[in-house]
Order: C-alpha cells, then sequence, then structure tokens
C-alpha cells in the first residue's frame, strides 16, 4: 500500500488545487472568450506557419528572388516576384515548364511541377507586400533628353511606331492590373531589356493573341534601351498593389487578358 | 610472273573471304538472322483489337510519352532532340496521323517494329529500346497499338535526323546489331522467386526499359549483358544512373521502394534529374501491385562487382592530380548545407534527404553531386509528395574551388569516395543543356 503513488500525484502541479470555480453564467462567457480568442490566434498562427511552411519548400526560389519574392539586393538581373499578380506568375511557371519560356534555370526547377503547386506557389508571391528596390535606384539621373522620350513611350506610346502606352495595359502608376499583367517597376534594367529581347526573337511567348510580341517587335532597339533605363529608376511604394481588374479597358486583345478579349 | 601473283593472290584471299563471310553469318544469326528484317503483311484498314484502356496505362508505365513528346509540344507527336555521340536524333510522331504518324501503320508492324527494331523506315536506332520490347505479350502490343489510335491525330514531322556517317546511314544499324544485339527470351523464373517478381521482371526489363538509364553501356552506345542494370552515366543527359541491384538497394525494403517509385520521395531520399522525369511522366501512376512487383524483382537483382568498390577510374575527372583546395569543405558544409541535411549528413524525415549513403554521394562518379549543387533542384509532385521541398542552386552564389570543396568533404565523409573533386570538375559540369 505504501507503493500507491496516490499522494505523489496529488501534489504534482498537475493536480495543484484550483481556484474556486467562477459562476456558471461567467464561465460561460469567459469561455467564450477564451476559446475565440484562442481560435483567432491559433488560425492566425496556423496561417502563419503554414506560410512559414511554404517557404521553407521554396528555398530554391530564394536564392534569386528573395524570401518573400522581394528580390535580392544588388541583383542586376533577376526580378521582384512579391505582389505581382497571381494569374500572372501561373502562366509565368506553367511557361517555364511548357517551354514558352526558356531561361534554364527555372525550366530545371518547374519542368516536374503540376498546376495545384504551380498556383499555391504563385498565390504566396502575390501575397506579399509588393514593396521592392528598383536594382538601378542609386543610378544617376537619366540625361533629358532619353527622359523625355522615355515617358512619351511610357505614357503615350509611339502611335505612328503601333506601340501603345505601357501605362494603357500595366496601370497609371505601372504596378500591373489583375488578374495578369505584372508591374512593370521595381525591375533591373537587363531583366527588361532581356525579356523584350526573347519576345523579339521568339524566345519568350505568351498566350496567343501575343500582344507583347507585337510591341517589342515594333520598337526599335534604342527605344527598347531607353524603356528599359527609364522603367528601371522607378521604384513602387510599400503598398502599390496592382489595379484592381476592370478598373482600366486595355486597347488590345490579349492572350493574357482575358476580361479585356470582348473589346472590338 | 603476273599469273602467279594472281593465283596467289587468289589463294590467300578466298579462304580469307570465306572465313569472313562465315564470322558474318553466325553473328547475323545471333542477332536474329534475317527474321527481323522481313517486315509482316498487314493491312491498316483491320480495327485495332486491343484493350486500349490497358494501352493507355501501358503507355503511362512504358514512357512512350517522354520521348515522343517535345516540351511544350502536342503528347506522343514526336520530335524531342536526342544528342548522341554521332549526332542528334529527333523522336517520331506516334499520332495516328496517316503521313507523319502510324495512321497507315498495321498491328503486325506495329508489334514488328516494337520486337524488332524495324520498320518500312529501315533499321530503328538503338535509342528506341526495342530490346526490352521484344518481351512484351501480343496483348500488352495490341493494347498499346489500340490507345495510340484513340489519340486525336496531328500532322508533325520531326526534324530529319543530324548524325555523321555511317551513323547517318541504316544499313550500318545492320552492323551494329551483329556485333551489340543479342536477343534471347528471358530465362524461367527461379522456384523461389516470392510473389510478383515475374510481374516485376517485365516491368523492369520489358515495358519500362530501365537498363536504359541504368545499365553500364559498353562500345558504340551497346549495352552488353554484364552491364546489365549495373548503372553509368546517362548518355547525352549528363546525370549518373546509380546500379539496381540488392546492394544499391538494401536502404529500402520492399513497401519503401514501390513508394519512392510513385511518390518519388521517401526517407531516402527524392528523385532528380532524369529520374525525377520518369516518375513525373510515368511512374506515379503505377498501380500499386505494380510498383510492389517491380521493387520485388529489383530487390532480388544479384549484387554487382562482387565485394569491390565501384572503380571512380573509369569516369573521366578533369584533373588527374588536382591542386589542394584552399577552402575548408568542412566549414561551408556547415554555412551552407547543414541547415536541411543536418551535421552529420543525416538529412530530416521525408523533408531533406540523408547525404549518408546517398547514391550522389556514394557513386564512382561526382556528376550528379556536383550538379546538384549547382543547380538545386525540385523533386517531382506526385500525389504522394504534392509539394516537395526544393534545394536552392549555388552556381554563382559559391565559387568552382568552394563547391568542389563542399563535394569532395561530402563524398569522403559519408560515400567512402576518397578521391577529391577539383574545381575544374566542377566547371566541367556546368551548363544547363536544355533540348
Amino acid at each position: 500500500m505504501s507503493l500507491a503513488p496516490s499522494t505523489d500525484r496529488e501534489t504534482s502541479p498537475v493536480n495543484a488545487p484550483h481556484p474556486a470555480p467562477p459562476r456558471p453564467g461567467a464561465c460561460a462567457r469567459t469561455l467564450a472568450r477564451l476559446a475565440c480568442t484562442a481560435l483567432l490566434a491559433f488560425g492566425a498562427a496556423s496561417a502563419q506557419s503554414a506560410e512559414a511552411d511554404l517557404r521553407e519548400r521554396l528555398a530554391a526560389c530564394a536564392a534569386c528572388h528573395g524570401e518573400r519574392g522581394e528580390g535580392v539586393a544588388g541583383s542586376t538581373y533577376y526580378p521582384h516576384l512579391a505582389g505581382k499578380p497571381a494569374g500572372y506568375l501561373v502562366e509565368q511557371l506553367q511557361a517555364f515548364r511548357d517551354g514558352r519560356r526558356h531561361y534554364w534555370q527555372m525550366v530545371w526547377l518547374t519542368q516536374y511541377m503540376d498546376d495545384a503547386y504551380i498556383a499555391e506557389i504563385a498565390a504566396y508571391y502575390a501575397a506579399q507586400p509588393p514593396h521592392t528596390q528598383a536594382a538601378d535606384v542609386g543610378a544617376p539621373a537619366l540625361p533629358a533628353a532619353v527622359r523625355e522620350r522615355a515617358e512619351q513611350l511610357v505614357h503615350h506610346g509611339d502611335a505612328q511606331a503601333g506601340v501603345p502606352a505601357c501605362t494603357a495595359c500595366h496601370g497609371a502608376a505601372l504596378t500591373g492590373l489583375e488578374p495578369a499583367v505584372p508591374a512593370l517597376v521595381g525591375l533591373p534594367q537587363d531583366y527588361i531589356v532581356s525579356q523584350i529581347g526573347s519576345w523579339r526573337d521568339g524566345t519568350r511567348r505568351s498566350k496567343t493573341p501575343d500582344c507583347m510580341a507585337r510591341i517589342a517587335a515594333a520598337l526599335s532597339p534604342a527605344d527598347i534601351r531607353i524603356v528599359a533605363q527609364y522603367l528601371s529608376h522607378q521604384s513602387p511604394g510599400a503598398h502599390d498593389r496592382p489595379a484592381a481588374p476592370g478598373s482600366l479597358m486595355p486597347p488590345l486583345t490579349c492572350g493574357d487578358l482575358p476580361h479585356a478579349q470582348v473589346t472590338p | 610472273m603476273i599469273r602467279r601473283i594472281a593465283l596467289w593472290s587468289v589463294l590467300i584471299a578466298l579462304p580469307l573471304l570465306l572465313l569472313g563471310a562465315a564470322i558474318g553469318g553466325v553473328l547475323l544469326l545471333r542477332q536474329g538472322g534475317l527474321a527481323p528484317y522481313r517486315l509482316p503483311a498487314g493491312t491498316a484498314a483491320a480495327p485495332a483489337a486491343g484493350d486500349a484502356a490497358e494501352g493507355a496505362y501501358l503507355a503511362r508505365i512504358g514512357n512512350c510519352l517522354t520521348c515522343h513528346t517535345v516540351r511544350g509540344g502536342v503528347a506522343f507527336a514526336g520530335g524531342r532532340p536526342f544528342r548522341t555521340d554521332y549526332g542528334t536524333l529527333y523522336s517520331t510522331n506516334l499520332t495516328p496521323d496517316p503521313n507523319t504518324g502510324l495512321g497507315d501503320w498495321s498491328v503486325e508492324a506495329f508489334r514488328h517494329a516494337m520486337r524488332h527494331g524495324v520498320s518500312r523506315h529501315g533499321v530503328l536506332y538503338p535509342a528506341f529500346p526495342y530490346a526490352n520490347f521484344a518481351h512484351l505479350t501480343d496483348a500488352d502490343l495490341d493494347a498499346l497499338f489500340a490507345y495510340l489510335r484513340t489519340l486525336p491525330p496531328v500532322e508533325a514531322l520531326p526534324p530529319p535526323n543530324d548524325l555523321q556517317w555511317p551513323a547517318s546511314w541504316r544499313g550500318a544499324l545492320v552492323g551494329w546489331r551483329m556485333l551489340h544485339y543479342r536477343p534471347a527470351p528471358l530465362p524461367p523464373a527461379p522456384a523461389d522467386a516470392p510473389p510478383g517478381w515475374l510481374r516485376g521482371r517485365y516491368l523492369v526489363d520489358g515495358l519500362g526499359h530501365c537498363a536504359m538509364c541504368h545499365g553500364t553501356r559498353g562500345a558504340q552506345g551497346s549495352l552488353p549483358t554484364e552491364g546489365y542494370l549495373a548503372g553509368g552515366r546517362i548518355p547525352g543527359q549528363g546525370w549518373y544512373a546509380p546500379p539496381l541491384d540488392a546492394r544499391q538497394l538494401a536502404r529500402y525494403d520492399v513497401d519503401q521502394l514501390a513508394d519512392y517509385l510513385v511518390t518519388g520521395n521517401g526517407e531516402h531520399g527524392a528523385a532528380y534529374g532524369s529520374m525525377a522525369e520518369v516518375v513525373y511522366t510515368s511512374l506515379r501512376h503505377l498501380r500499386a501491385d505494380d510498383a510492389r512487383a517491380m521493387a520485388t524483382y529489383l530487390k532480388s537483382v544479384p549484387p554487382h562487382g562482387g565485394d569491390e568498390k565501384p572503380d571512380a577510374g573509369r569516369f573521366l575527372y578533369a584533373a588527374a592530380q588536382p591542386a589542394a583546395n584552399p577552402h575548408n569543405g568542412g566549414r561551408l558544409y556547415q554555412d551552407h548545407c547543414a541547415s536541411c541535411h543536418g551535421d552529420s549528413g543525416e538529412g530530416r524525415g521525408h523533408d531533406y534527404p540523408p547525404l549518408r549513403g546517398a547514391v550522389s554521394v556514394t557513386a564512382p562518379d561526382p556528376v550528379n553531386a556536383v550538379r546538384l549543387v549547382l543547380y538545386g533542384g525540385m523533386p517531382p509532385t506526385t500525389a504522394g509528395n504534392p509539394r516537395p521541398h526544393s534545394m536552392p542552386p549555388f552556381a554563382g552564389r559559391l565559387g568552382n574551388a568552394e563547391i568542389a570543396a563542399i563535394v569532395t568533404h561530402i563524398r569522403r565523409n559519408w560515400g567512402e569516395q576518397d578521391r577529391p573533386v577539383s574545381a575544374a570538375d566542377v566547371a566541367a559540369y556546368y551548363g544547363i543543356r536544355g533540348d
């Protein structure tokens, strides 16, 4: 009998005497409040841990694009992903996988990836704060003539060459347009030049009708450099989200602009 | 005088010619005689009698898709390039288009091409695994053909092959077959073969044609019997495929191995490189009993090379005597690798593979380890591993000498591979070559 552990258990902290229980009504209210707070905290914590879990899985992406897709300081090429429309990011991951884009490091990482994981990854980066540093923010100011020509192209286009304004599709603030047009600010100059060049030689393709391929073909090499220089000097603000879907009507019918396909 | 020379010439030449003819005759017999070159009669009009639904599954497991589809192209329409030591080959269109595909093929012609590697286009290049498909049953061949007939016809002619002479001449393939092709039926199953063994061998040696990558290649790209599943560098792929046998697979029990085939992942590591592609396009669709059968057979393959350690010398290292590496591989490992792979290379469950005993670490050929460190990896998404953990690329972040130091450290400590990897070796494996 002396070996019975009952005394030990009674004095253990687990079974330490409780304070006197509150009255039943108070108990219900307190419990509800506690449960509610706990649930909220749990929900937030699990959303947070789910995000942390995905972030850990995407270590390969972080190497060039940053942990939250914010870009890597000092990078002269890799684009940021944070805050870009999810539809755009899905389309790009599929393009690497399916042969519409050919940057081999990206093909290497996406080639055996199914649509479900692609959608989850895209949603993660789309939800991140779009605050990025333009790679060339510290660069010296552009000469006045260059700046003038760039602003003309970006805000008004070149009707004679058949080039619409960048802002017509990418938004007045160039922060993109939901669900599938990316921001043009906060990108390194070399990346922009390289993409326009890829559209020109067919190594980057968008869904048909491929508007950007047409625009890239219509731009002169000098204008490409000027626009890229100008854009790479622009940095988005911390809260500059892409424009809401349908908030502007692009002048073109493009494969990546489903809502614009009704325009004549 | 002239007459005497002529007489002696004939006396010498005639036996030589006869000897040559005799040897040629024997070699011709050993590659199957003349039967492979006699194409069967048959009409395309005959309806495909096979079980198309079963054929769809068999086409998946035979992985026709991977070779017969170009990245981003229409499934089965061909055109994927294969770079070999003899030039570039392009896969053919398997859709039932009458002009550019199999639209006007008879089932007899299909069976013959699958089994003998000869069609009306001539002798097929041995990149097409007819030596494996020769083991398929009539029912399975007919099912495959019936399935291919259900595909939407696509008019697509692959680019012409770009091969050096004499490989560019299909007639030369008869000579290649005389030297290197020895068709033989699979031997009967041993009396004590466990359940599923026979089906497993059928899938491994027949439909799955595993030895195309996992065999040791001999002269002129051949697959000699002694290299059966003995491992080696995969032609044109830039990856090393390990041997498949009881010793190499000792880490796995049958269920774990079956699970790896279907999910491309497990506690012993994830599929990468060419195997990731095979899992993604093919093996993830394996029926559970077939996966178990393959695992059962693979674990029964007798170990290769007795007790010797595989010979690292047969793989080319860029530097015969690498200069002393100025970097401390152990410290670099701690800084860049240990957070995922563990302080002692133990890995972390199904998330991060252990390095201790991993193929890339124990293999005589360091190419897999180097390329994984250079370019990272993302295992295939499968039902069993829908959200894989990735490995970051280190190219551009670490120098060649640093990468060499890490790989040498890992392989020495956890792979018993003493041969150091040099910065020049790393440089030699640079570059991702796409299709």
